[in-house]
């Protein structure tokens, strides 16, 4: 399940461009990966953030790993949410389960990621 | 027999109560004063009833995953506090009446009063109702233990601005409370008011929670924290609590201003030194007020000896335990010294630390090279199955001798699996003797042979590891 509408970072993480603001979560492959996810520490609100930058982590109950952002930016939301059901990022992580919104301070960082098709291309090449 | 020593001890904490129980059973003549009830802080408003206490919260959130398991059941689990303390209340009574029952089973006497020193030999006792009486022994054990201290800064009034003692009997549930003071009972408390579905605010003045412990737990326990809810302000000092007409408002040096409907102040102890007669005998005291001893438990009069929270050491029940059998052991004619190397210790937040020996921080302040093995729960056969999956055994040894330094351990039952870490220092055990031991599956204790066997990078049930 990867959504064609969405970008891709090598670290598993999505975001939705919308105007100049960027919502991010992680990719169905890395929450079955991860299995239970049983803890998310959220990014902070309002933090300046670059590319690539640890902005949280997700704790299963297989694994701890942390979360990066795929673009640059301020964090202007946080699904607060996710708080009491982290098990959102398992049931629906490209929808209830975002992680924050980031107000892109270099929006040409977006045509750096991949799209769905080289995403896909990408975990074929991980699982060989 | 020795029959004929008598051993005066004030105080029946886990100090003065483990001393008396110790001589009697080498044969001494016992009396034991005490104006509250036996057992001390310990027993009655410390670590017993917060886990009995804790031991609910522990229950209910096993309920939560409940479901998960596969259990279903109808309705929300819900706590009733009046019977979490009632309940609470009794588990202290029985272990208070058992201490009671064991000073029979030995002739201790027990007398109830306030205890004073007249001389090096003499004891005055002053009782509730007024009356004196006065003993003259051949030996004295002071185990008065420590108290909550009057800090003007925090105005305690026992109800809205709380003691770990008001907050232990706390029986209508708040629905927010500010807990100045991040270290073991300010943790506890944290899980304890979260748990009951408060909105907990906890303030510490170091960077870190539990400022004491490695710096890897501490970090890990402040992400326990986060799954709690809690909110933490680390590096953070109070500088007013005022009281409002619906609670307390908390200005914190950061500007901050939390509103609460209680406080708990969980910052220091003080000694218990005034008014037992030490300046009138000549009894020396070190800079923080604390009797001085040696390590018999010997004060500077021979003959009066002290233990437990007031000769300042190690603050807990089991070393004023140990302290205690030395100081009795050495009145009775049997030379004992006290060592405090090998201290295990365990605060009880959910889930729980056990620890024993250096932190990492420590052994580099010491000039060591530490070697470090690391595993986690969640790779551990049992920790799935019991679904406990949070937590981590660290082994640091030293790099050049294989001596285990320090070994520390977040996790389910990780108090009760710091012992076997414990035992192998108290021997003299190289780290490589962890890995080496059989170890039964499937057991959380896996994860600490585990653990010692990634000292050399080589865990079965780890990966490499990545960089």
């Amino acid at each position: 399940m990867i959504p064609s509408d969405l970008k891709y970072h090598r670290e598993h993480e999505w975001v939705r461009v919308q105007g100049n603001e960027a919502t991010l979560g992680i990719s169905d492959h890395a929450q079955d990966a991860l299995g239970d996810v049983v803890f998310i520490d959220l990014p902070k609100l309002n933090a300046s953030i670059n590319a690539s930058q640890e902005i949280g982590e997700v704790e299963s109950t297989k694994a701890t790993s942390s979360i990066y952002s795929p673009v640059s930016g301020k964090v202007t939301k946080v699904n607060t949410d996710l708080r009491d059901h982290p098990e959102w990022l398992n049931q629906d992580p490209y929808g209830k389960g975002w992680i924050a919104v980031i107000e892109l301070s270099n929006p040409g960082e977006v045509d750096g990621l991949m799209s769905a098709a080289q995403y896909e291309a990408f975990l074929a090449s991980q699982v060989s | 027999m020795s029959s004929s020593i008598r051993i005066g001890i004030i105080g029946a904490g886990p100090g003065g109560y483990v001393a008396a129980l110790r001589a009697a059973q080498l044969g001494a003549k016992v009396t034991v004063v005490e104006n509250q009830a036996l057992g001390g802080v310990c027993l009655n408003a410390g670590c017993i009833p917060s886990k009995a206490l804790l031991a609910v919260i522990e229950l209910r959130e096993k309920l939560q995953k409940a479901r998960q398991f596969g259990l279903q059941y109808e309705g929300a689990v819900n706590c009733d506090l009046p019977q979490m303390i009632a309940r609470k209340d009794r588990v202290v009574s029985g272990l208070v009446n058992g201490i009671a029952t064991l000073f029979k089973s030995r002739q201790v006497t027990h007398l109830v009063g306030t205890g004073e020193l007249l001389d090096e030999r003499t004891i005055r006792v002053r009782q509730p109702d007024g009356a004196e009486t006065r003993f003259s022994v051949d030996a004295i054990i002071l185990a008065t233990g420590s108290s909550w201290p009057a800090l003007p800064q925090f105005p305690v009034d026992g109800r809205v601005i709380m003691t770990s003692k008001e907050a232990l009997d706390l029986t209508a549930q708040p629905a927010s409370i500010v807990i100045i003071g991040g270290g073991v009972e300010g943790c506890e408390f944290a899980v304890y008011f979260s748990g009951l579905g408060a909105n907990v605010s906890l303030v510490e003045m170091m960077p870190a929670l539990l400022p004491l412990e490695d710096q890897e737990l501490s970090s890990l326990m402040e992400r326990e924290m986060k799954k709690r809810q809690v909110a933490i302000h680390t590096d953070t000092a109070v500088k007013r609590v005022s009281k409002t007409p619906n609670g307390v408002s908390v200005e914190l040096s950061s500007g901050v201003h939390v509103e609460a409907e209680k406080v708990l102040v969980s910052v220091g102890r003080r000694f218990n030194t005034q008014d037992i007669g030490l300046e009138k005998v000549g009894i020396q005291c070190g800079p923080r007020g604390e009797i001085t001893v040696n390590d018999r438990m010997e004060t500077n009069l021979p003959g009066v000896y002290a233990v437990g929270d007031v000769v300042g050491k190690a603050m807990l029940a089991h070393v004023a335990s140990a302290q205690g059998k030395v100081a009795a052991h050495n009145i009775m004619g049997r030379p004992d010294t006290i060592r405090y190397e090998v201290v295990p210790a365990g605060i009880f937040t959910l889930p729980e630390i056990g620890r024993v020996g250096l932190t990492e921080q420590q052994v580099t302040e010491r000039g060591l090279v530490p070697k470090i093995g690391r595993f986690r729960y969640m790779s551990l056969g049992k920790a799935q199955s019991v679904g406990e999956t949070s937590g981590l055994f660290k082994v640091i040894a030293d790099a050049k001798t294989d001596a285990l330094l320090g070994v520390h351990i977040m996790g389910s039952h990780a108090a009760d699996l710091i012992h076997e870490a414990a035992l192998a220092m108290e021997v003299g055990a190289p780290a490589s003797r962890l890995a080496h031991m059989i170890h039964a599956h499937p057991t959380l204790a896996e994860g600490l042979m585990e653990a010692a066997e990634d000292l050399d990078g080589l865990a079965i049930h780890q990966g490499p590891k990545r960089r």
